[in-house]
């Protein structure tokens, strides 16, 4: 019992410190349902980038089709007949 | 109206063709180093997000030393979504840096420097001189004690300059110390100065990259490398990149938000264990070689004279690669180069983990 008590009263006199240290600033929101919906938002934004991604380098690979193909360029101007 | 109407009557009172025949002809090496040609774009979105999350953030901050602590706590704490732009706007800065350093040193070790591009690399270099005083005075407007002390210390070594020293450290302070004053000033500089000068600059480095054209690495030029058109195939991947790169500064932003220091007191003395921001740690670390005296002369005068001269030759370093110039190899040159970016590396190391 006596040990117990003279544990505890270091362990209060360890930490009394902290209680006169300035609060720190919180610079993320703590609520649990805050930072759930940020990490959600977060997710499907990364789902938004990569579909984005995907969709750019489906049309890079038929720009690289068509170019191979030579149909990119303009046709020159047919002749008209007078 | 439909688009192709808007278009039309555009193209009846403006003669874009010139502007589209130049977009269409601009065409970009491809070859082992080709991803360099990148980071140019990437340094370029960053900037433009800088701009908008900075823009965002001066609608609520408050330049004035008894209210600047506390305005950035209420638009981390009370604004919605604040602290998301506070800690974008901080993470896009460092990438933005980041991205400098490598684009820098990529220019320097493929010599892109070299003849007929010398005055590209010259705006290039101002430029980041330009942002490093970008991400310092940023860093200052936080107004906390490490902000505080940080800016001392910056501004302290210009004092140590010959001659325009003492004038240059009172010009930066608005006066003997960081005080009010200094917060007034860095905040005119960061939010007027700095973005016009920027502005101005990377318009003249971007035509004068157009005008020169993309320049090719001397050992790939022997090799005449094949190009691919400007628009759309490079564009796209300018695209792909620019999408990752905002993927990862959300993502830093969300993980590691910045923290905020207890309020600056500039009579407080400086607290212990004071680092400045890591793109000035290599200096910080240079000095902290140099003894206090060197032969009777001040040891810090005697740093920062040797920086400012080691900048100044690699500033002036196309002018001295006479070799790469004619399109001969010059090794001489590359381990110069190797030097500087290993000691720039291994100094700003070293300073993190000291």
């Amino acid at each position: 019992m006596k040990k117990l008590f003279y544990t505890m009263i270091f362990l209060l006199l360890s930490v009394a410190p902290l209680w006169g240290a300035a609060a720190k600033i919180e610079v993320f929101p703590s609520a649990p349902y805050a930072r759930y919906i940020i990490y959600e938002s977060l997710a499907i934004f990364w789902l938004f980038i990569i579909s984005l991604i995907v969709i750019i380098k489906l049309k890079l690979r038929e720009i690289a089709r068509t170019q191979k193909l030579g149909i990119n360029r303009e046709a020159a101007p047919i002749p008209q007949l007078e | 109206m439909n688009f192709r109407r808007l278009k039309n009557w555009f193209t009846d009172r403006y003669d874009f063709s010139d502007l589209v025949k130049l977009a269409q002809s601009k065409t970009v090496p491809v070859h082992s180093g080709d991803f360099l040609y990148y980071t140019g774009g990437m340094i370029l979105f960053l900037i433009g997000l800088q701009f908008i999350t900075g823009m965002i953030l001066a609608f609520y901050y408050v330049p004035h030393p008894d209210f600047a602590h506390k305005s950035i706590v209420e638009i981390v704490t009370k604004l919605h979504l604040g602290w998301f732009f506070r800690s974008f706007h901080h993470w896009g800065a460092q990438l933005t840096l980041l991205f400098l350093f490598i684009h820098l040193f990529g220019t320097l070790l493929v010599k892109s420097y070299r003849k007929p591009r010398e005055f590209i690399w010259f705006t290039g270099f101002i430029l980041l001189g330009i942002l490093i005083f970008f991400g310092l005075s940023g860093y200052l407007l936080l107004w906390d004690e490490r902000a505080l002390a940080g800016v001392k210390v910056a501004t302290g070594g210009v004092k140590a300059l010959p001659l325009v020293g003492t004038f240059l450290m009172a010009f930066l302070r608005g006066g003997v110390d960081v005080t009010g004053e200094t917060l007034t000033r860095f905040y005119a500089f960061h939010v007027a100065v700095l973005p016009l000068v920027t502005l101005f600059l990377i318009g003249l480095h971007v035509l004068l990259v157009q005008y020169h054209g993309m320049s090719i690495p001397l050992r790939e030029e022997k090799n005449n490398p094949a190009s691919i058109p400007f628009f759309p195939n490079v564009f796209y991947h300018d695209l792909i990149v620019w999408l990752l790169l905002l993927g990862v500064t959300v993502t830093l932003a969300v993980f590691f938000p910045p923290e905020i220091g207890i309020k600056a007191d500039p009579l407080a003395p400086t607290p212990e264990n004071i680092k400045p921001e890591w793109y000035f740690l290599f200096v910080f670390q240079t000095l902290k070689l140099f003894p206090g005296e060197i032969l009777g002369l001040n040891g810090e005068v005697i740093a920062i004279l040797l920086i400012v001269t080691a900048m100044g030759l690699l500033f002036l370093l196309p002018l001295f690669d006479k070799k790469s110039s004619r399109g001969e190899a010059s090794p001489l040159f590359t381990w110069i180069s190797v030097g500087y970016i290993a000691y720039i590396v291994t100094m700003t190391i070293v300073g993190y983990l000291s």
